[in-house]
């Protein structure tokens, strides 16, 4: 451009050879090492488990008491080690959907969420890639706190607690899909809200809050609507209790995992980033 | 090459971007250049489908971003700095940027000795200043060996030797027949950068031409005449093809002159010459004339100026 003596140009290099690879593979291995690359999806799955034996401990103790000196509903009696850990799962559930949300919302707070869709544009692909990584690591995570919880029960209710190797494998898979669609189900509700604080009130609101709510008003009607929520429809897969099978419980709770993954990708879709 | 056909961004009421139809060739550094506000990083955030145009569409390589299979090695762009998560470390995060879209991880380990980033590459992004996070978002805008480079603001929090090397860059990636396309609210910093200039005031194209022809068009060299008889002048110097305006009754604004061709025709007429200046347009006072008008937020010195 000009006359005088310009320093020699930066060397950018060259990427040989026909470009290949993308599309969603590409996809999920960059939401997997994103996912293993902070330290909070080590911290989260830490405490989940800490929080699991802790829980599970409780819960164990509890029974022990009140076998020793029951209460107004009578003794419980020897209880699954499996259904210790199906009950801790409802508080510990919080931290493994974060781990999860924070796929999603965390990217919005930080701002990184526009680096991931300049890789990766279809929002649908952006979206199912983060899902499908969080279920990879959410189900497994299901398995081992099933089985963190069911140890620690056994240690704690000594001749209070029955071991089952059939029970067992129920309760850690029923546990496993429960928790990997629900952390699908506040992905795609985090792609819609874009917060973490907002989309956690709403889980918390939906899992814990609506149905207790709903079954202490004493209608019929509105007992129904609580077994149509997907959490009442988890703990009814999990326990295998409930007005409906098993089956039933799990499509209840896949159809609002769906909707709510429709909702985040539309809302993706239309809205600016 | 990068291709705009009136593209429209609307937030609200308020028009960003309006109907911007652009071709920004390869080969060559093109600056886009505006005041803050003039809708410079809207438009770059519409080239790779991070915002939705309200209406027009802009194309990469004769395509739309949304539909290139991998998007990284057609268009590498680093549009803000912050774009990247703080608790990640840096070659973790170029290393995902990679596998999204096939990318070699060697690639990785070279983009950050380009930038000179190899020892800092195991911190944490939270850690680094923004001199460093801007070469980490120039390390992933090279990493795909891209045709299309664009930068939104790149000097932002760069030491003067970096201003430097990223001007070499720029210059360096036009000359391998690359498109770079580079916005800035500085005109100085494009004097040295760009070939061509694209000149954006509220959402508009005020201009669109090569550097030079810009700081002609923006004002442009003249002469400043004072003389008692100035229209006796005018007419002389305007029957030999110069362009001449009355400023004043006593005051003519000629361009297509020099001083001394003015001195002598005013002697030859016997027209007493009371001033005569070279008025020598600089590359700020022509962005000024271009832009004052579209001012988005004008500040006080902006507004006295005017
Ligand atoms: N997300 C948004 N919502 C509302 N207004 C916006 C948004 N983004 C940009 N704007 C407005 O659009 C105009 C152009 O902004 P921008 O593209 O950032 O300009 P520049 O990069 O040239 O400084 C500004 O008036 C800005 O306030
Ligand atoms: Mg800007």
């Amino acid at each position: 451009m000009t006359t005088s003596v310009e320093p020699p140009g930066v060397r950018i290099g060259h990427l040989p050879g026909t470009p290949s690879g993308g599309g969603l593979p590409g996809a999920l291995a960059a939401e997997w090492t994103k996912l293993w690359s902070l330290r909070s999806t080590w911290w989260g799955l830490f405490g989940a488990g800490l929080l699991m034996g802790l829980v599970s401990m409780i819960m164990a103790e509890a029974t022990v008491a009140n076998n020793k000196d029951p209460g107004p509903e009578g003794p419980p009696g020897v209880v699954s080690v499996g259904d210790i850990a199906t009950g801790a799962v409802e508080t510990v559930q919080f931290v493994v959907l974060a781990i999860a949300l924070l796929m999603v919302t965390g990217e919005y707070a930080t701002g990184s969420i526009r680096a991931t869709l300049q890789w990766v544009p279809p929002r649908g692909r952006m979206l199912w890639s983060k899902a499908a990584v969080a279920v990879a690591v959410v189900f497994p995570t299901a398995v081992l706190l099933t089985l963190i919880g069911s140890v620690v029960a056994w240690f704690w209710l000594d001749e209070w607690g029955r071991v089952d190797a059939g029970d067992l494998v129920h309760d850690a898979l029923t546990i496993g899909l429960y928790l990997s669609l629900m952390s699908v189900l506040v992905m795609g509700v985090g792609a819609m809200l874009r917060s973490t604080a907002a989309t956690l009130t709403t889980a918390f609101i939906f899992v814990l809050v609506l149905p207790i709510t709903l079954v202490n008003t004493g209608s019929e009607l509105l007992k129904d609507v609580a077994d149509g929520l997907p959490s009442s429809a988890g703990r009814h897969m999990m326990n295998g209790d409930g007005p409906y099978p098993t089956v039933v419980a799990l499509a209840i709770l896949a159809a609002w995992t769906a909707a709510a993954a429709w909702g985040g990708i539309t809302v993706l879709r239309r809205r600016d980033a | 090459m990068i291709t705009l056909r009136g593209l429209t961004k609307r937030f609200g009421d308020k028009t960003a971007v309006d109907g911007l139809t652009l071709e920004v060739a390869a080969g060559k550094v093109t600056g886009f250049l505006g005041p803050n506000g003039a809708g410079k990083s809207t438009t770059m955030r519409m080239i790779v489908g991070l915002d939705r145009p309200t209406a027009g569409e802009a194309l990469v390589g004769g395509r739309r971003y949304l539909g290139l299979p991998r998007p990284l090695r057609e268009v590498g762009a680093l549009l803000d700095a912050g774009f990247v998560h703080p608790g990640r470390p840096a070659r973790a995060h170029l290393l995902a940027m990679a596998r999204s879209n096939g990318i070699p991880r060697t690639r990785v380990d070279e983009v950050l000795g380009i930038v000179g980033l190899e020892s800092v590459a195991g911190k944490r992004v939270g850690s680094f200043s923004l001199g460093m996070r801007q070469r980490l978002g120039i390390a992933g805008a090279l990493v795909g060996d891209p045709e299309v480079l664009m930068f939104d603001e790149p000097v932002n929090g760069l030491d003067p030797d970096g201003v430097l090397w990223v001007r070499r860059l720029m210059r360096g990636l036009a000359a391998e027949g690359r498109t770079v396309f580079v916005s800035s609210h500085l005109m100085s910093e494009m004097q040295l950068t760009a070939d061509r200039l694209v000149v954006l005031g509220r959402g508009r194209v005020l201009a669109d031409a090569p550097i030079a022809d810009v700081i002609a068009r923006g004002s442009g060299d003249s002469v400043r005449v004072r003389s008692p008889r100035a229209a006796e002048l005018a007419a002389r110097l305007a029957a030999v093809g110069a362009t001449v305006r009355r400023t004043t009754d006593e005051e003519l604004q000629v361009t297509g002159l020099s001083v001394d061709r003015i001195g002598l025709m005013a002697h030859e007429i016997s027209v007493p010459v009371l001033e005569l200046s070279a008025v020598t347009a600089s590359l700020e006072e022509a962005y000024m004339n271009l832009t004052g008008a579209s001012v988005e937020y004008g500040t006080g010195t902006a507004e006295a100026r005017r």
